[in-house]
């Protein structure tokens, strides 16, 4: 199950307060940037929680995004409904999405259940790239942002837009932690460790595997929800499979089953991705062979490499320091 | 329909022509899988390469230069990955090996755009096989009808090889259980190693075969991994008879379909492959049972 450590807490203040202060004082490039790990943070939260919490390696959940962000679209730009409902309505199709996806590669493991996945996310690319009502290859414009003047905001200011997604990452980290702390997460952790034991006590494997795989697919949703809100343009290279393993790669750099080191790895990968490109076009060449680094390393990503080395330290100083505050169970120690 | 028996007998063989292509590049895949449990989702990219070497080596000593050269040199850089880079990564699991190969494809795209430039290379059909060939009653290009019999002879060679010599025995025997075939003193790991050599020049000769077909770009390597991929999956992982079937399923699947039903043709395919995955989980013939 997942548990906050004092390094996890820590690292979250950090990255929260950083965001904070960039939001408040970045001017619109930095907004840009900004806003764009906030929405990849989202996407790649809900990759994590299928990947490094349920075994599920997923090669679709850019797709999954792409199906949100066209939903919206539709809904919003084509259907006329209002954008709230809308943005509510993206997320329902998109864990629908994502739950149907589970169910169907519930039975495949390993690499069978990463080409399956890949097999779904290239179908709805496909789909969307010839279906005319999608706009092809020309994609659609026009998308709106969330209209939240009745509480007095302007989401077409881009600080108010990051902030936005700032306080949507916040909530979703909340319900992501939720999640994999109520009854299905932990069953889900069971079926990682030994589905074959979870099965002989009686637990329905494959609705476990679909409705954390729907859960994850909404959140996968509102990040492309959210991407479509924030470029107000979007096109089928958005449910490309590179953009999937792009997210994948994100999760590893950061380090799997941890939550936090997504967060840390969307950051570390969207500012690395604008400051490679602004020295070399060849910027996937040092993105490719930082990735075989870190995996040849074994270590768990960045961050899983720093809790590794520090994190039992820190765990044991914290302790210490508790202890001296109460002097009466240091005595009956000695 | 208003078409006529040429019509579907040209159809039939660009779908054959498209199997024979997609099967070089499956079976090397397929069987580096299925011998030494490795995904190896670079092969796309030593395709790429295939015909960029083709493409250089042509333009110096023409066009079976690098017919036979590219394959040769595709399987060079495979003797550099493979004891660079996969020999340490054999024992780690598939979930490791997915994401070093795919830091290999992002590394080798820009290593060929550097090498190469990002504008698209074109080689010519050599004149041997230049034209066109009357053929049960359809004049069809002579080229692909090579690449049609290239294919069919490279598989005649490995079914003999696999099914009746000794090295294939030993394949076979390292496919099913390579502990058990190391305890009967086969060298599994330089089995290994022939096998992944043989496999990435298969890729690189399918990469040197489409290149005058198709425009040689950086991103040829992408474009057909994903295909690929879905043969091998269908086919069932490590066995010689599913890169066939899958090969021709896929050909032929997204050939005809792009005939009859242009609307679903380019989801036809990833939803055969999705009934498949529910139906066999493992594919129609996989390697071990």
């Amino acid at each position: 199950m997942f548990r906050h450590n004092t390094l996890r807490y820590a690292v979250l203040i950090f990255l929260a307060g950083a965001a904070l202060f960039q939001a408040l004082t970045a001017g619109y490039f930095g907004l840009e940037i900004l806003t764009e790990i906030l929405v990849l943070a989202i996407l790649v939260l809900a990759l994590d929680i299928v990947a490094g919490f349920g075994g599920m390696v997923s090669l679709c959940h850019g797709a999954l995004a792409g199906v949100g962000a066209y939903a919206y679209a539709l809904l919003s730009a084509k259907a006329g409904i209002a954008p709230p409902v809308a943005m509510a309505g993206a997320v329902a199709v998109t864990g629908a999405a994502g739950w149907i996806i589970g169910a169907v590669c519930s039975r495949s493991h390993g690499i069978y259940f990463i080409m399956a996945t890949l097999a779904f996310g290239q179908m709805a690319y496909s789909y969307v790239f010839e279906a005319p009502v999608f706009g092809g290859d020309d994609g659609l414009g026009g998308i709106e942002r969330l209209d939240l003047s009745l509480i007095g905001l302007d989401l077409n200011d881009s600080r108010t837009f990051a902030l936005f997604c700032l306080a949507l990452l916040g909530a979703v980290y909340g319900a992501a932690v939720l999640i994999l702390r109520s009854g299905l997460g932990r069953s889900l952790s069971g079926v990682m460790h030994n589905e074959q034991r979870m099965r002989a006590l009686g637990l329905t494997v494959w609705r476990v595997k679909a409705d954390v795989f729907g859960l994850s697919g909404m959140i996968a949703g509102l990040a492309g929800v959210l991407a479509a809100q924030h470029v107000m343009f979007i096109s089928p290279g958005l449910l490309g499979w590179t953009v999937s393993g792009e997210a994948l790669v994100v999760v590893i750099l950061g380090g799997l089953g941890t939550l936090v080191g997504p967060l840390v790895g969307a950051a570390a990968f969207v500012v690395l991705k604008h400051e490679l490109s602004a020295v070399t076009t060849y910027w996937h060449l040092v993105v490719g062979v930082i990735l075989i680094a870190v995996v040849i390393s074994r270590a768990n990503g960045i961050f899983g490499w720093v809790e590794a080395r520090w994190g039992a330290r820190i765990e044991r100083r914290v302790a210490d320091a508790t202890r001296k505050q109460q002097p009466g169970e240091v005595a009956r120690d000695a | 329909m208003a078409h006529d028996l040429g019509f579907w007998t040209l159809q039939a063989l660009n779908a054959l022509q498209l199997s024979m292509l997609l099967f070089l590049l499956s079976i090397g895949l397929t069987v580096i899988f299925g011998l030494m449990h490795f995904v190896n989702l670079a092969h796309g990219s030593l395709y790429a390469l295939g015909a960029y070497f083709a493409a250089s080596l042509a333009a110096v000593g023409g066009y079976w230069t690098g017919f036979f050269l590219a394959p040769v040199a595709v399987a060079g850089v495979g003797i550099l990955l493979y004891s660079g880079l996969i020999k340490r990564m054999r024992k780690s699991g598939s979930m490791a090996q997915v994401l070093v190969t795919f830091g290999l494809i992002f590394a080798l795209l820009d290593l060929t755009r550097i090498f190469w430039g990002d504008l698209a290379l074109a080689i010519e059909v050599p004149a041997l096989l230049d034209g066109r060939l009357g053929f049960l009653g359809v004049e069809y290009p002579t080229y692909r009808l090579f690449i049609i019999a290239l294919g069919l002879a490279i598989f005649g060679a490995l079914a003999f090889v696999l099914g009746r010599t000794q090295i294939g025995a030993m394949i076979r025997a390292g496919v099913d259980n390579d502990a058990m075939a190391a305890c009967l003193g086969i060298n599994v790991e330089r089995l290994f190693f022939i096998v992944f050599c043989v496999g990435c020049a298969l890729a690189g000769l399918a990469g040197a075969v489409a290149a005058p077909l198709l425009s040689v770009t950086p991103d040829m390597g992408l474009q057909i991994l994903i295909p690929t991929l879905i043969v091998i999956v269908i086919g069932g992982l490590g066995s010689l008879k599913g890169a066939i079937a899958g090969s021709l399923i896929y050909g032929f699947v997204q050939t005809f379909g792009a005939v009859l039903a242009p609307q679903l043709a380019s989801v036809l395919i990833y939803a055969l492959l999705a009934a498949v995955l529910v139906i066999k989980p493992v594919g129609l013939f996989p390697a071990k049972g």
